[in-house]
Parts: C-alpha cells; structure tokens; sequence
C-alpha cells in the first residue's frame, strides 16, 4: 500500500514540476489548455521513426515526455543520416501498410508525395488550434491541396558566410558578392548534381521574383526570364572564376571544408557550418548574413528542415499526436536547439536566452527561416527536382546555354507532372 | 582445366547419355528441390521484375495502375539518358576489364614465382578486394576532392594537371571511376589467374628451356595458351560484374559528367522517382544485356575452352 501511494506522489510532483517548467516560459492563455489535452490523449505504445539521433537530443525529448506521461512509451527507430536513405526506408514500410512507424520525421519537400499517396492523417486541427505557434512558413511547408499533414518539427535556412578578414561587410546583392568573391578568393557552394543544387539555384529564382512551378502544381512555369537569369549568373560565375570549377564536385561537407582551409571567400550553407567553423583556423575570421538580393529585389531563401507526420497505418494515432505536440513544446524545442543546433519552428524559442546563447546567429536565423520559401509542392517533387539540378549542372559545365537549359528544365518539369 | 570447364555446364551431357533411366529419375527427383529454391529465389523475382515493367504504376493516386504493354520500353529506347547510361556501361566495362586482366596477369605471375614471403604477399594483395566498394569510393572520393585531395596534390607538384577538376570534369571522371574499379578488382583477377598458373606442369617449361625457348617464348607458346581458360572464366566474372556497376559511380560522381551508367538510372527511377513500371523496365533492359554478353562468351569463348582442354 505505501509504495504505490509514494509513486502516485512521485508522478504528481514530475507532472507538477514539469507544468511548472513548461508555463514559465510560453504564452499564459493557451498552454493550460494544450497541457490538458496533452495528457488526457498520451497513453500507449509510439514508435518514432526518424534520422539517426547523432547528439542524443531526439533521446532526451523522448525521456522527458515518458516521464510526464506515466502511460505512454514513445520508443525511437532510428534511420540513416541520409535523406535519401530514410526516405526509401519510409516508403518501404508505408508500400508494404506496416504499423512499425506510428510518426514518421519527414523531409519538408516529402510532405506532398506521402500525403498524395495516402500514407498520412491530416492533422489540420491540430494545425488550425495551434498554428500559430509556429513560424508561418515552416507551416507552409506542411500543406497539400489545402490541408495540414504534418506537425513542423525542425526548420533550416541558409546562410551567406563571409571571410571578415577580406571583406568589410556581407554585399547587399549576389551581383555584388559575385564581384567581390572573384577579386578575392571566390564562392564556394553546393554545386554537385543532387538535391543541393536543387535549393542553391531556386534561392537566386526566388530572389529574382521567379518560380518553377505555378501555385496550383498543374504547370511548370520554368522557361522564365528569372529562372534564365538564374542560370546565366550561375554559369557566368563558374567561367569567371567567382565560384571555382570544383563546386561542381560540392556537397555542404565539401564546401565547408573549402571555406575552413581559407580557399574561398564566401560560402553558401546551412546553419550548422558555423559552430564547426569557429573550431577552425579560420574561427576569428568569418561571419555570417542573410541573403542578399539578386536582380534588383530582397533576398529568399529556401527551407529545408523536418516535419512530424503521422502514418495513415499507425495503431495510435492520438499518441503520435500527442507526442508531436510535446515535441514542438518552446521547452523542448530549446532542449533541442541548444543540444542537437537544430533550428525551432516554434517562433517564441528564437527569444530565449539560452538559445541565443548557443545560436549566436538566432535574430538572424529566424528572420532567414521567415523569409525563405518552401520548395515546389507535387507528389512528383522528385522528378521536378531532378529536372531542375540536372539542367542547371549542365549549364554550370557549360554544355548547355541558359536558354536551352531553361526549355528543357521547364519541359521536363511539365512531363513530371504528367506522370501517371 | 577440369574445374574450368565443369564450372561452365559443358561437357557432362555425353556422359549422362549413359545413366540408365532409372538413374535419371532418380537424378530428377534428388535435383527437385534445388530447382523449386531455385524458381523460387531467382525465377519468381525476374518474372515479377518483367510483369512489372509492362505496367505503371500511379505515383499520385494511391493504388492505381495501368498495364502499360511496351510503353516503358519504347520510353527507354527513346530517351537520351538510357542509351548514355549503355555507352558508359560499355566504356567502363571495356576498359576496366582490359587492364585488370593485364595488371592481374602481372601480379600472377610475379606470385607465382618462389620467393620468401609469397604467402604473405599474396594475401596482403588481397586487401583491396576484400574492402567494401562503397567505403573504397569514399576513400576515392575524398582523395580526389579538389584542392585538398591527396591526388590532386601529387599531381599537382609533379606537373600534371593543375586546373582538372578530377571528379567534376567528363572524361576525368570516368578515368578515376576506371582507376577505383581496377585497384580494387585487379587482385581478384590476379587471384583466380594465379590458380590457373598453378596448375600448368614445370615439365613442360623444363622441355621448352631444353630445346632453347626464349622467356618470351616460353611466355607466349606456354603460359598464355593453357592459361586460357583461366583468363576465360575470369573475364566472364569481371565483365559481368563491371555491367551491373552502380556502387562507385553512386558515391564518386552521383551519374554525373559521363558516369551514369544502367544500374544507376533504374535504380534513380525506381527508388528515387517511384516509377515502379519504368524502373523494373530499365531493370530488366540491364539484365537482358548482362544475359547477352554472357551468352556471347559462353558461345564464342565456352567453345574456345573446350577445345583449348580437349588438346590440352
């Protein structure tokens, strides 16, 4: 008899304690509300299946909201490293109606493809009561044919990482960063032909006003002026000199290597290359800046990130979203920014000062994160995007004109979305 | 010789002739259930490959399909990614499985030779081989990464090629893809042609260096004619294996600058693109060249081995 009445004890000061922590720090109306709901649904078995756990901050999260909910055990599966890995895992099970995976961490740009092929349950609700949590965008990237089919987990946006040692200050437009990058030591970026370029490219599209895509997914809208603007800079920049040859042999490793060893001046990538560049020898010697504008308009971005989406095939839905809604708490979102550098969809987490402890760069990752665009929306995403790097590789190698590029981008695209 | 020419299914027929038909029946029921396992783990998957190539599959509609007929195919023959993709198969396989023969040749011979530390050697020339192709194209990747490279360094200070992008450039591309293959398959080669040495009599070079035959002739009149089937069964292995490449081209270049090769599209539209019925057309497209270049061999280089033992 004492035993289990310690234990009761135990778990009211946890849940107690853990509420406590948790209203501190977020918006005083509606988290009472979310926390109810919160443990009046978390009960039974979830299995999370998402990329590798590679700082143990996935664990931690999980840890923490085992403890507040007694009846509830979230256990982790963990994918490959690779995007493109987790993704055929995914799709694996999904194929074969598996209930192994109840959430699943998807990619932003897998979102349309999984939810046309049925594989998820629309979560809009949840989105419409608490949406607004969020960074607008990173909700974007959780929309197809007008409803919500994930939960923004994480979001990303690239950066301009410049040398301050050569530069006085980031330029206001890529013309100007081209300019300089050639009197200097060049940009370098993410030039292979895969995904990568697929974003590096639609980042000076966006900026120019341009699309690949119309909004209703239905036409390919690539053979553009901007998108032949677009093309012509970027071979312009590889015959020039301002971005060496090699970026064509670049993925964000390659790149943050080039620009570590002192060989480039600027440097295009993710967030996470600054922590690791300030362990480099050129640690005092650089920064980092939002985009800059291309042909005359403000900068954009492109996001990138993950989304938590439940598998149509789950046998606890209600736990997986549970389980999502405690993951996107500003608690945990800080656990995972500060532990993992993963940037938080949650808007209010940015504010916090441990957070812009351990993101020095957080003022300028959230506005990058708002004004960056979410990638074509199409269950033939694949295709579309393979249509666009393949192109733009052979206008970077020169075996292809802008103009031609642009044509047969746009004609590719349009037969992707013709697909069966 | 024997083994070589048992390996290939030639040669048993005539005396099977002989069984009485008790035996063969017996020989029927006993061979059963490796054929059943046999149908089972290699004709059912090629037969559902080939159903599943003449048909397509919705990537937009769950569970929605079309039989296609040849529409995948005529798709495939008329795209240009498929015929580069045939062209760099060829090259590669062409020119990969050239020089691994002659550096394989090479290495044989030099292990064949009685010296301290043969067996050492001969398993230390083993290591490349038994190393993970996707962990050596790494390796390659990272050797050739511009500028930091260990290669491109070398290169560098020894004059050649300052500004090649190795991995980035067509040409050079499939040349460090050629290299990768041929340093880790070399060996191999080197392996199975060592056996085939082996089994060649000193007597007959003895009865050669008596009746004064040079070292070259020794090497020309000798070693090469019963090495033969060896080298045969060898380049059969080799080739078939360097068509079906997909892992170097993968981690080193993705397909790109000229290096796309079969197994890579198929596998792009299958995984990748999710077109279930182009993709198992690709497929299947890559195993009828595979089954026609060994069929060619068999043919044209099975007969040339049965003759080759017969004198032998």
């Amino acid at each position: 008899m004492k035993t289990p009445r310690f234990m009761a004890v135990l778990v009211a000061m946890v849940a107690l304690a853990i509420a406590g922590c948790g209203s501190d720090d977020s918006d005083e109306g509606a988290a009472p509300d979310a926390e109810k709901a919160t443990q009046a649904k978390a009960s039974g078995n979830v299995t999370w299946c998402i990329g590798k756990d590679t700082t143990g901050a996935f664990g931690t999260v999980i840890d923490n909201f085992n403890k507040a909910n007694p009846n509830a055990n979230v256990k982790l599966l963990e994918l490959p490293e690779d995007a493109g890995e987790q993704r055929r895992l995914q799709v694996q099970r999904l194929q074969a109606k598996s209930t192994e995976c109840d959430l699943l961490g998807t990619d932003v740009i897998w979102t349309a493809e999984y939810a046309a092929q049925g594989w998820l349950l629309d979560v809009s609700d949840f989105i419409s009561q608490s949406g607004d949590k969020f960074i607008p965008s990173t909700v974007d990237t959780t929309e197809f044919e007008g409803k919500n089919w994930a939960v923004p987990f994480n979001s990303n946006a690239g950066f301009i990482y410049y040398r301050t040692d050569q530069v006085d200050q980031a330029p206001d437009n890529w013309e100007d960063l081209y300019k300089e990058a050639e009197e200097n030591d060049g940009v370098v970026y993410q030039g292979f032909r895969y995904e990568g370029l697929t974003v590096n490219f639609l980042e000076l599209v966006y900026s120019a006003g341009g699309s690949v895509l119309s909004e209703d997914g239905k036409e390919a809208t690539a053979d553009s002026q901007e998108v032949k603007d677009a093309l012509t800079f970027m071979a312009d920049g590889v015959k020039n000199g301002a971005a060496p040859k090699a970026v064509t042999t670049y993925k964000e490793e390659e790149s943050r290597r080039a620009f570590e060893s002192g060989n480039a001046t600027f440097m295009r990538n993710w967030p996470y290359a600054y922590a690791l560049g300030k362990d480099s020898k050129i640690a005092d010697n650089f920064d980092i800046a939002t985009f800059p504008g291309f042909a005359g308009n403000e900068g954009a971005g492109v996001l990138g990130g993950y989304n938590l989406a439940i598998s149509a095939y789950s046998k606890n839905p209600e736990g997986s979203l549970a389980f999502a809604e405690f993951a996107t708490d500003p608690e945990q979102q800080k656990l995972m920014a500060t532990e993992a550098s993963l940037p938080p969809t949650v808007t209010e987490t940015y504010d916090d000062p441990a957070v812009k402890k351990a993101m020095p760069f957080a003022e300028e990752l959230r506005s990058a994160i708002e004004q960056a665009q979410p990638r074509p929306v199409s269950p033939v995403y694949p295709q579309i995007s393979e249509a666009i790097f393949n192109n733009v590789y052979a206008a970077l190698q020169g075996e292809m004109s802008s103009d031609e590029a642009a044509s047969k981008m746009n004609e590719e695209i349009q037969k992707a979305l013709e697909t069966f | 010789m024997e083994a070589a020419t048992a390996k290939l299914g030639r040669g048993r027929k005539k005396r099977g002739k002989t069984y009485g038909s008790e035996e063969r029946r017996l020989a029927a029921l006993l061979l059963t259930p490796a054929m059943a396992v046999i149908a089972l783990v290699a004709a059912y998957p090629i037969g559902y490959a080939i159903w599943l190539s003449l048909t397509e599959y919705s990537v937009r509609v769950p569970g929605k399909w079309r039989f296609a007929g040849f529409d995948n195919y005529t798709e495939a023959f008329g795209s240009s990614e498929f015929w580069d993709a045939v062209k760099n198969t060829f090259v590669f396989t062409g020119i990969s499985v050239t020089l691994e023969l002659a550096i394989g040749l090479g290495m044989a011979i030099a292990m064949h030779e009685a010296f301290k530390g043969r067996g050492l050697l001969r398993t230390v020339v083993l290591v490349p081989w038994a190393v993970l192709t996707v962990v050596s194209a790494i390796t390659w990747r990272t050797l050739f990464e511009p500028n930091l490279g260990l290669a491109p360094q070398i290169l560098e200070a020894i004059g050649i090629g300052g500004d090649i992008v190795w991995l980035g450039q067509e040409g050079y591309a499939m040349a460090v893809m050629i290299l990768a293959d041929v340093w880790k398959t070399a060996p191999f080669m080197a392996l199975l042609l060592l056996a085939g040495l082996q089994v060649i009599p000193d007597d007959v070079y003895d009865a050669a260096k008596v009746d004064g035959a040079t070292t070259w002739q020794r090497f020309r009149r000798i070693t090469i004619p019963l090495l033969m089937p060896a080298i045969l069964v060898a380049l059969i292995f080799r080739t078939l294996d360097a068509l079906r490449i997909f892992d170097l081209p993968y981690v080193l270049t993705g397909g790109s600058n000229g290096t796309t090769t079969l197994s890579l599209i198929a596998h792009q539209e299958l995984t990748a693109n999710r077109l279930i019925g182009y993709g198992s057309a690709l497929s299947v497209l890559t195993f009828i060249i595979v089954m026609a270049v060994s069929f060619i061999y068999i043919r044209t280089v099975g007969g040339n081995i049965r003759s080759l033992a017969e004198e032998g």
